[in-house]
């Protein structure tokens, strides 16, 4: 026969098998599984969320750098005399800072001596690089080459190769042109 | 007096039994954060895997090297006289792989018949050259040449200028020309 403690440990035995195991976690245990499974879904959600072609951060500047210094470039290479109005205007709108001032500076005579020239310039930009990126000063550097092709009123088209470094610069309205210099063959 | 020292133990023992209980929830809690921490850098790794990071311009060390290697490379390639077209041919050798090396022994062959005769020494300077792309071990550059070809005994020519889009590999540390093209 057994004795009353032997029986008091065999029904504290048998009631322990009888809980299930999760039942001894706790509030305290639960909770603590709880905040890091929402830990979880959260990261996971945010990782999902994020679009690598949405990056941001200097890849994506360098990228931005690249894109619009290609656009300017021909744009200001290009010029229709027939559309002298628009032409300007795309000049102005690619430029910024000095490259701004002088070209509104020299608009008067530009106008005039597209109008005497009579010379369609069409520019693509066939290859380019950004060589030197400062994103905190909000400045770069590119090198593009350039085909233009001319026609001259009513003539046969030809064209121009023209190789050229830029300055661009950060503007509240995108990454515009602050210089743009022609290097020619010889020089330094 | 024993009895009560036994049941102090047993109180004091109490938050420290009941911590030892928890391990297991906590264990789990442990696990779920630690994934939720991996979880980012393994995504991104993956998408590395899918399109690798384009490095061109932002680091600024493989940048500066790509561009030397293959700056230092079109000059030895390009320049040449009478007198060194076999070390000019075994810099191409060197310096030049796949379609780029079989491009340029097409128009070396024709060179080599001709430098001799007419005494010409080619020279080819970079001018500007920037990194257009620069994933894993692989690069695009755009390059702005000037080549000046003088006759021997003569004053140096003008110099013509030329536009290229280069693309190099790199192999065992060495950037390596494997292709060229006229931008």
């Amino acid at each position: 026969m057994a004795t009353t403690a032997e029986r008091e440990t065999r029904t504290a035995a048998r009631a322990e098998r009888r809980r299930p195991l999760f039942a001894r976690w706790g509030l305290i245990g639960w909770a603590a599984i709880l905040a890091a499974a929402l830990f979880l879904a959260w990261s996971a959600w945010t990782v999902w969320q994020d679009d690598p072609a949405a990056r941001t951060g200097p890849e994506h500047t360098r990228d931005v750098v690249l894109r619009s210094a290609r656009q300017q470039i021909a744009a200001l290479n290009t010029m229709n005399p027939a559309e002298v109005d628009a032409g300007l205007r795309a000049w102005l709108d690619a430029s910024t800072g000095p490259l701004h001032d002088q070209l509104k500076r020299d608009e008067p005579q530009n106008r005039t001596k597209i109008g005497k020239s009579r010379t369609t310039a069409a520019a693509t930009v066939t290859g380019a690089a950004v060589t030197s990126l400062d994103e905190r000063a909000g400045k770069a550097k590119v090198i593009a080459s350039v085909q233009v092709e001319l026609t001259l009123h009513g003539g046969s088209p030809t064209l121009q190769r023209k190789r050229f470094e830029a300055g661009t610069a950060r503007t509240p309205s995108g990454w515009k042109l602050e210089s743009l210099t022609a290097i020619p063959a010889g020089a330094r | 007096m024993k009895q009560r020292a036994m049941k102090r133990r047993s109180t004091m023992q109490r938050p420290m039994k009941w911590l030892l209980m928890l391990w297991q929830p906590f264990t789990v809690a442990l696990v779920l954060a630690l994934a939720a921490l991996a979880l980012r850098p393994a995504a991104e790794a993956l998408r590395e895997d899918e399109n690798p990071r384009d490095r061109a311009v932002l680091d600024e060390v493989a940048t500066t090297e790509v561009t030397g290697d293959v700056s230092t490379a079109l000059g030895k390639v390009f320049t040449y006289g009478p007198g060194d077209l076999a070390a000019t041919e075994r810099a191409a050798a060197q310096e030049l792989s796949g379609s780029a090396l079989k491009q340029y022994r097409q128009i070396f062959g024709q060179v080599k018949k001709q430098i001799p005769a007419q005494r010409v020494t080619l020279t080819t300077r970079v001018v500007r050259a920037g990194v257009v792309s620069l994933t894993g071990e692989k690069a695009r550059l755009l390059v702005f040449l000037d080549q000046t070809a003088t006759r021997a005994g003569e004053p140096a020519g003008t110099p013509a200028a030329a536009q290229l889009v280069v693309t190099a590999r790199r192999d065992h540390g060495h950037w390596t020309i494997t292709d060229l093209k006229s931008a």
